[in-house]
């Protein structure tokens, strides 16, 4: 029954890995810049928060695939050739990193008032109480939310073939219309982008029972 | 008991005012404290106890009024272009000299017991670790809880969290202990231990501000009570004057809502 699934699994496979590397750049890079520009938007000055605030409002209102075709067309419209890969790439690291700036702030926002009114109280300087006092909590408290973040990410890589980039959505669509076992194709294609999220799933699950501080 | 009745007071606090929006909370405090001095703050919720306190090591900005730690003004600089604020380094560098304790204890739930006494020692005074935690492993035997060192806060009571709240405030080596309610979120039988800390304190000659609801400790403890309510100070003294013959009729009334407490001496 799985005959042509079988024969297409080394081409498919290969689209994973694709696949992969799209991930692998959009949670990667996506994910520090995205902590760098939280951090710098709720610490640096009240400039740098409306800017990022306007950042994170803006890109969390507009569908991944939209701005995987401004990312497409944008570098033509300046007169810039630019390899597809690489301006989908770009353009899904920009929207990673607006969700994880918003993650990063509200990190940050929750570590409770008094905690830095101890750590003031002891004489800390505001670096000091960055790094030693709201970070440390912030992370614990952003995990959870940036492991979630970075599976819905990886998913959003399949819009990519809208835009016609070749991975593994693209390639399963390829199989598709020249063996027309679209149901077969399909299941395998889920199977597969599955394995690709489950370690990650895993971690979330682990990382919210273990990261709370009352046990 | 005045040591140095000439010298400067530790605590000046001269004409304090501060207020949330159009709420006054405290309008116009002026009491001093002298070294060795132990002061106890007694009053209703709202009365502006805490209040006074956070503004002492500057955690509150106040409008009105003068605050000097051994004469020097905390906070802001008054001079003839008018009342300017210190520098956030003037500010935490004041702090270092005035420790003070919470009623959440406000624990680093990130840190160690031992972590939480080192990390002013390390972040703040540039202490190498290791005579940090030397230093911290001191204090925490002070408190009773050296054997507690390596464990985190979510796994100690609440007293001994509170005990090492202390001593990471200890570990400053502060001219001036402020205690803000530090036993109002404790269960009745973890109050003595975190007491028996201070008197020992007191003992020592530390100075120290209390603000309390322990009007039986207050007695034992206060080389002075001041009472507050609304925002001033009704009235202050001995203990014994204070809580055997109170003349304001705030006070009397205060004091017949804790007599159980008081009486049961």
């Amino acid at each position: 029954m799985f005959r042509v699934l079988a024969a297409s699994l080394p081409y498919l496979l290969q689209g994973a890995v694709m696949t992969l590397w799209l991930s692998a750049a959009a949670v990667g890079i996506g994910t520090l810049l995205g902590i760098a520009v939280g951090v710098i938007g709720t610490t640096v000055s009240r400039i740098a928060r409306t800017i990022v605030t306007g950042y994170i409002f803006v890109l969390r209102g507009i569908p991944v695939v939209v701005v995987m075709f401004l990312g497409y067309y944008a570098f033509p419209a300046l007169g810039l050739r630019v390899n597809a890969y690489v301006a989908v790439g770009l353009a899904q690291i920009v929207y990673v990193s607006a969700f994880v700036a918003e993650i990063t702030r509200s990190a940050i926002g929750s570590v409770p008032a008094n905690q830095i009114a101890a750590a003031r109280s002891l004489g800390m300087r505001r670096p000091a109480i960055l790094m030693q006092v709201i970070l440390p909590q912030a992370t614990r408290i952003a995990i959870p939310p940036l492991l979630n973040n970075a599976l819905t990410a990886i998913k959003q890589t399949s819009y990519a073939s809208v835009v016609g980039v070749w991975e593994l959505t693209y390639a399963a669509r390829e199989v598709v219309e020249r063996t027309l076992a679209a149901f077969q194709i399909f299941l395998g294609v889920m199977v597969i982008y599955f394995l690709i999220c489950y370690p990650l799933s895993l971690a979330a699950k682990w990382s919210e029972a273990r990261l709370s501080f009352s046990q | 008991m005045m040591p140095h009745a000439l010298s400067t007071p530790m605590i000046e606090v001269r004409d304090l005012r501060k207020s949330y929006g159009p709420l006054e909370v405290l309008k116009g405090v002026s009491f001093s404290v002298e070294r060795g001095e132990v002061v106890v703050a007694l009053g209703p919720s709202g009365s502006g106890k805490s209040t006074m306190l956070r503004c002492i090591n500057h955690l509150e900005e106040y409008q009105h009024g003068e605050i000097r730690i051994e004469g020097t003004s905390a906070g802001y600089t008054t001079g003839a272009s008018g009342r300017k604020p210190h520098s956030e380094a003037v500010n935490a560098r004041l702090r270092e000299q005035v420790g003070l304790v919470f009623q959440s204890f406000n624990l680093f739930p990130h840190r160690t017991a031992v972590e939480n006494v080192m990390m002013g020692l390390i972040h703040v005074r540039g202490m190498p670790r290791r005579v940090a935690r030397q230093m911290a492993l001191a204090r925490l035997d002070k408190v009773g809880l050296v054997e507690k060192a390596d464990e985190y806060p979510a796994k100690l009571s609440g007293g001994q969290q509170q005990r090492v709240a202390i001593a990471r405030a200890l570990a400053m080596q502060p001219k001036v202990m402020l205690f803000d309610e530090v036993t109002s979120a404790l269960d009745p039988e973890l109050v003595g231990e975190v007491l028996r800390v201070i008197r020992q304190l007191a003992g020592e000659g530390m100075t120290m501000i209390i603000v309390t609801h322990e009007i039986h400790f207050a007695r034992d403890v206060a080389d002075r009570i001041l009472f507050m309510d609304g925002g001033v100070i009704v009235e202050q003294g001995a203990p014994q004057q204070i809580l055997s013959t109170p003349v304001a009729n705030r006070l009397r009334l205060f004091l017949r809502r804790y007599q159980g407490d008081y009486m049961g001496s």
